[in-house]
């Protein structure tokens, strides 16, 4: 089966708020999690469709949130950063055949990849014309618009105090925090030993304090 | 589980097991759960957790369908 035929076959659109796990909440990964992501791994690279999916189902949640993070929204939508994801995915899919298990996690390889999507994306000054929704088929069981709001404020505050950690620390935090990767995971992905993760982390969010604290003085 | 040598001191097992790193370890582990973390008072954890619920966020069309 050719990439494209598995691109066309199983990919998913990422359209605005599929993060499918998002009302569960996030799950680190345990090594037994992650004993089945290399076993899910093994046999996506040899062409097994549901094993295909599978992994993608795992991924993608972790892919969007972590595009969402760090892209932000464009006209109060995360359009761009879903489009993002979902050319992550497509290029992880592409990239299968090719992939080889060197004993680093899968997610260290589709993080990888995500970082160069993202920064292409920062570096690009095109803004393709923004979508507008669909209209609900019935009520909205969302937040209400003050708590909207103030989330968004708030998301948006994070965002710029993250935007003045070096470039390091803010990518620990994004994938600890948002992508809810493990300390294990994230230092596999930056070429940390755990416990490096876990004193950079510290030092990140010491870092931040202080950027609130002088925020809140001046 | 971390093994620590009662005989070696936090200096010798390293800054790792400092217990302000492995406190904001908790932080951010449950932080990266979706879990309350209990320091509601803490503006940068309060911060980073509306961060967390953004871009979680789940609004209308949500696709299953194929793309071509």
């Amino acid at each position: 089966m050719t990439t494209c035929a598995i691109v066309a076959g199983i990919m998913p659109n990422v359209t605005e708020g599929c993060v499918a796990d998002a009302k569960t909440g996030v799950r680190l990964a345990t090594r037994s999690d992650e004993s089945d992501l290399r076993d899910l791994t093994r046999l996506a690279v040899q062409g097994d469709r549901s094993a295909i999916e599978s992994l993608l189902a795992r991924l993608r949640p972790m892919v969007v949130r972590y595009c969402r993070a760090r892209l932000g929204r464009v006209s109060g939508h995360y359009h761009i950063a879903d489009d993002v994801a979902q050319e992550v995915c497509i290029a992880v899919l592409a990239a299968l055949p090719r992939y080889r298990d060197m004993g680093r996690p899968f997610a260290s390889f589709v993080f990888g990849i995500a970082s160069h999507k993202v920064a292409d994306a920062l570096r690009s000054s095109v803004r393709s014309a923004v979508p507008t929704q669909d209209l609900p088929d019935g009520p909205d069981q969302g937040p209400g618009p003050e708590e909207t709001v103030v989330r968004y404020i708030e998301a948006e505050h994070a965002r710029a105090l993250l935007s003045r950690l070096p470039e390091n620390q803010r990518e620990l935090i994004i994938l600890r925090v948002v992508s809810g990767l493990s300390a294990e995971e994230t230092g596999n992905v930056l070429g940390m030993s755990p416990g490096a993760v876990r004193v950079a982390q510290h030092r990140a969010l010491a870092r931040l304090r202080a950027m609130a604290d002088v925020e809140s003085i001046a | 589980m971390t093994t620590v040598h009662p005989g070696c001191s936090p200096r010798e097992r390293g800054p790792e097991a400092d217990p302000d790193v492995r406190r904001t370890d908790e932080i951010i582990d449950a932080l990266a759960r979706r879990r309350p973390v209990g320091e509601d008072a803490d503006a940068v954890v309060r911060l980073l957790r509306a961060l967390a619920a953004d871009v979680d966020q789940r609004l209308s069309s949500v696709s299953i369908t194929p793309s071509t």
